[in-house]
């Protein structure tokens, strides 16, 4: 018998009383071959001792009523005590639990306690970080998990064109503190010399730029690997040098990244400053990320506390050892916990810091964010005297007595007051950079949600250039200790006099130095100049919650990633990661992007899809940059045969350069230089291509001119922007082509002509399909067979492509991309959609340099950058007008 | 700061390089907007500015509206007033006013190297206000 048998057996007889005997041998009673129990009470009489004859009614009776006694027992009680789901009243069972026993369910009302509540939330948030909105959020977005972060994608409420309204005359809001902030310290020329590496002047200012050295901007560029430009870009990068101090070599420069091309970044910077020693914690934390473990020492740097979410679950002051226990959340989305932070060189002296999560940093977009902040924020009101004579652990007492710092606080104070008089946030310079101190706006924040409007002076003249050095955010300070809790702020509200007015007098830890960083706006191109212009709030962590309110009651909108991709794609500059398909994460992205597209596909039922080979289109989910610069780099190498001794002369560069790099990568084009060559050279027009543009000079586009620019730029793509001469609207993947000279006439005959139309293409992989199909349902027969019952066609794929067959998308040996339809394909569009801003479709690219150099030179002149676009599930070509913004 | 180099003072002195600087206009100063302000520009149809000011004067039961236009689009405010004027059969009265605007470029150096400070340029560009308006009874 087994052992369960065993136990089970043991179990039941656990209630019977000892005169009832089953006999073992692994069968249950009443299966026919032992006696029943009826069959002991009558048979039991010939076994009872008495004489035969004779019925003893006591002792039967007494025996029987021990029988009865052990029934009722055995009726009354659940047999399975192994499932404690049974023996929950129904109300309380629930379906996970029939899985495992143990997800017993607290009730509601223990869960809800606020420290379980905490250590719920702790548990959640181990796996994907959680921004210090995150409740707010959750309760109001679609939340996805990305980048190690639980991000809001776009809100629950319909939001597309209030959000856009929002960015063009109001103002939005969004929570941007996922993105990673690295700190380098050390002398000037070293950090110069180090990070000259990454760049490269051609593409634009790099981290030298005096404006931006001096602290007065923040400067952007596109960071490469350590002298590897043009050819391995890693991403774009704003940065911030702080202001000189006085007497003082060393600088600090903060340089923000997103979260996927951090992990890229930082071992690039580690090797361009030869930081690889890590420094290490004073006290190692050892902590498994299961136990909680309420630090009250703060060490910041190591054990990055993620902070708290809501008011209600704000951080404990120091020494309130009653509360429940603080939040400790080891590591955050890009690193894992026990790394280090710090890493000092001893060549070098440079000292890198990563302050991932330790600054939370708002985005306001439109035209009035400075009058939202100009309401939200006030500058911090001084000390009286009283307090600031008695010794104080708070810092602000201490920093009133420091009479320079209080001088630069009211510099900075006026400044900003200046500002409030300012119209548009697009009047501002570009890339201000202001510090400033405030008192907590909790304080003034309005009864009822209002929306905060422009108090403008007549009088001001235009602020030229803020040149206010910004006061240091505390980072791996003490400081975000003292966040006071809301709880006390609404006591102290129910207390004031008049309900509403702002509370007085403020506490000491009310105040907060902040960072605010003027973004700009819409740079390129010659429309819609400023527009998108806003201002980048940054804190100190831990402040995160009790900015936001008050921003959202001056009537702001909020946005989620989302309507950041579409903010990006109206100012017409490339997202990261979406638009670098040349850099890791790009191509990263990239390849998810299409596994994700791939299964929405795949979902559909077959008949439902749209099919792709019929449609002519390739590689619907994905580009194949790579393929397609090849491809076009021989087509213009073969026109450039036809010229004499110039195109052997390119040949021969070219085929010298391959020596060099056997295999080049594609890469996107960023020399300013040549991109404004290009731009010329595509006649720039408006948006919908009525006017042309004012251009400076540009040497006119000849063969003599393009052979060098190819040369050096054959494998290049360029980022364009399309705008639809007519009605359409472009898609994700949807194809740049050529215009033939017909197609051109077609044009010219008149505005509202239609463009021209894609033949049908033969689908041969149908029949392959199904009889795969077939034969997987019937029998497995060799693939040969297969292969010899095809129609003969150029595209022979092999037999392990035909493995993951998908009906209406090409297998993997792609044919030639730019040939494949009846117009030669250009690039592909990366972000499309109807523009609001425009008024027309309106699309974004990258088309390959030789491809539209080729292009250009065969067009008429009054034609020239006039191209088609077709959407993947169309045949339909529309023409488009391409403009190169620089 | 930059000191600000004045065109209409040196002008030998920003003879700049197209090459070497990249040009970016701040937006103009924009006044504050009340309901009945109409500011005018070169991108949007004529006939809907038009019909704008029109809509503000009969259905939005202003009294008076406000026609800004700033450089090339004086011509085109004008040209609203006076065609608001011809259309309502002499009910409609103009006073135009004329002002300056002081409008900022960045001239921000392409070459990097040079960590010198930026340029600013402060030009001059002439801007109208006409207030079109229904005279008062007496």
């Amino acid at each position: 018998m087994s052992t369960a048998k065993v136990k089970m057996r043991e179990k039941k007889m656990r209630n019977q009383p000892v005169s009832v005997q089953f006999p073992s041998g692994g069968r249950a009673p009443g299966d026919g071959t032992e006696p029943p129990l009826f069959w002991l009470v009558f048979g039991g009489l010939n076994a009872a001792s008495s004489p035969a004859g004779i019925f003893m009614t006591v002792p039967f009776a007494k025996a029987r009523a021990a029988e009865v006694s052990a029934m009722l027992k055995a009726v009354t009680k659940t047999t399975a005590s192994c499932h404690v789901f049974e023996a929950l009243p129904k109300h309380m069972r629930r379906r996970a639990m029939s899985h495992n026993t143990k997800r017993l369910q607290a009730s509601r009302k223990a869960r809800r306690r606020h420290g379980n509540l905490l250590l719920e939330f702790n548990r959640r948030q181990r796996k994907n970080i959680w921004l210090e909105t995150h409740i707010w959020h959750a309760k109001r977005f679609h939340m996805v998990k990305k980048w190690g972060y639980c991000l809001g994608d776009r809100p629950t409420y319909k939001c597309y064109r209030p959000c856009f309204r929002a960015m063009s005359s109001h103002c939005l809001l969004q929570d941007l503190s996922y993105y990673c902030c690295i700190e380098l310290q050390g002398e000037e020329e070293q950090l110069l010399s180090s990070l000259s590496q990454l760049t490269s002047k051609e593409a634009g200012p790099t981290f030298a730029a005096g404006l931006s050295l001096s602290g007065r901007r923040q400067g952007s560029l596109v960071v490469y690997r350590a002298g590897r430009y043009p050819s391995l870009p890693l991403g774009p990068v704003t940065f911030l040098w702080r202001p000189r101090a006085q007497g003082s070599g060393l600088r600090q420069l903060w340089i923000w990244a997103h979260p996927t091309m951090k992990k890229d970044l930082l071992p690039e910077l580690q090797s361009v400053c030869q930081c690889c020693e890590a420094v290490l914690p004073p006290v190692v934390p050892v902590m498994t990320p299961a136990e909680v473990v309420p630090t009250q020492e703060p060490e910041p740097e190591k054990t990055p506390e993620a902070t708290p979410v809501t008011g209600t679950k704000r951080k404990q002051p120091c020494g309130d050892a009653t509360g429940p226990p603080a939040k400790k959340i080891l590591g955050d989305g890009t690193r894992s916990p026990t790394t280090p932070v710090t890493w000092r060189s001893s060549s070098t002296g440079i000292v890198i810091n990563d302050l991932t999560m330790e600054i939370v940093r708002y985005r306001l977009i439109g035209p009035q964010s400075h009058s939202v902040l100009a309401e939200t924020l006030e500058a911090a009101t001084d000390c009286d005297v009283r307090t600031m004579t008695l010794p104080s652990s708070l810092w602000w007492p201490e920093h009133c007595k420091d009479e320079s710092k209080m001088t630069l606080h009211i510099q900075q104070a006026d400044l900003y007051h200046i500002l409030k008089g300012v119209y548009s946030t697009g009047e501002l310079p570009s890339g201000t950079v202001l510090g400033l101190t405030v008192d907590d706006p909790r304080l003034t924040i309005p009864p009822k949600k209002l929306k905060a409007m422009p108090c403008v002076k007549q009088a001001q003249g235009h602020v030229r250039s803020a040149t206010i050095s910004f006061s240091d955010i505390p980072v791996s300070k003490s400081r975000d200790e003292c966040v006071c809790r809301q709880q006390e702020l609404n006591r102290m509200r129910s207390q004031v006099l008049v309900p509403g007015s702002r509370l007085s007098p403020t506490p000491l830890q009310g105040r907060v130095p902040v960072l605010l960083v003027h973004q700009p706006g819409k740079q390129v191109g010659h429309e819609m100049s400023s527009w998108g212009a806003g201002w980048d709030l940054l804190l100190p962590k831990g402040w995160g919650m009790a900015f936001w309110v008050p921003l959202v009651y001056r009537g702001v909108r909020i946005a989620g990633l989302k309507m950041s991709l579409k903010h990006s794609q109206s100012k017409g500059t490339p997202h990261f990661p979406h638009d670098y398909p040349d850099c890791p994460a790009g191509a990263g992205f990239q390849e998810e992007q299409e596994g994700e597209l791939l299964d929405k596909f795949k979902r559909r039922p077959p008949a439902k899809r749209t099919n792709y080979i019929k449609h002519g289109c390739l590689a619907p989910f994905r580009c194949p940059w790579q393929q397609l610069a090849e491809e076009w780099e021989l087509i213009s190498g073969e026109g450039g045969e036809g010229r004499k001794g110039d195109g052997a002369a390119m040949e021969e560069q070219m085929t010298s350069r391959g020596e060099i790099t056997p295999q080049r990568h594609v890469t996107v084009l960023r020399s300013r230089k040549s991109l404004r060559l290009l731009s010329g050279w595509c006649r720039p027009t408006t948006s919908k291509g009525q006017r042309p543009c004012r251009v400076g000079e540009v040497p006119p586009l000849d063969r003599s001119a393009a052979a060098p620019f190819l040369a050096a730029h054959g494998m290049t793509l360029a980022w364009a922007r399309l705008s639809l001469l007519s009605k359409g609207k472009p898609e994700l993947h949807a194809m740049v082509s050529v215009p033939t000279a017909e197609d051109l006439q077609l044009l010219s005959r008149g505005p509202g002509s239609n463009g021209p139309q894609e033949p049908p293409h033969r689908d041969h992989f149908k029949s392959r399909t199904k009889k795969k199909k077939k034969k997987t349902t019937t029998s497995k027969s060799s693939k040969t067979e297969v292969k010899e019952s095809d129609p003969p066609s150029a595209f022979e794929p092999n037999s392990s492509t035909s493995g993951d067959l998908v009906l209406g998308v090409w297998p993997d040996p792609l044919p030639s991309v730019t040939s494949h339809c009846s117009r030669l394909t250009l690039g592909w569009v990366t972000q499309g959609d109807f523009s609001l801003s425009a008024g027309c479709g309106e699309a974004l690219g990258f088309v390959s340099v030789a491809g539209l150099l080729h292009t250009l030179l065969n067009q008429p002149r009054e034609h020239r950058g006039t191209l088609l676009l077709r959407n993947p599930t169309s045949l339909h070509y529309r023409f488009a007008k391409i403009n190169i913004e620089v | 700061m930059a000191a600000p180099v004045h065109t209409e003072a040196t002008p030998a002195a920003i003879e700049m390089d197209p090459v070497e600087y990249t040009l970016r206009k701040r937006l103009p100063r924009k006044l504050p907007k009340r309901r009945n302000d109409v500011y005018v520009n070169m991108k949007t149809d004529f006939r809907a500015q038009l019909a704008r000011c029109q809509k503000l004067l009969e259905g939005g039961g202003h009294r008076e509206i406000c026609v800004h236009g700033l450089g090339l689009a004086i011509n085109r405010a004008i040209n609203i007033a006076l065609q608001l004027q011809a259309s309502s059969q002499g009910a409609l009265q103009l006073a135009a006013n004329t002002s300056t605007v002081e409008l900022v470029d960045d001239l921000e150096p392409d070459d990097p190297d040079e960590a010198r400070e930026p340029m600013t340029r402060t030009r001059n560009n002439s801007a109208i206000h006409i207030k079109v308006f229904y005279p008062d009874p007496q």
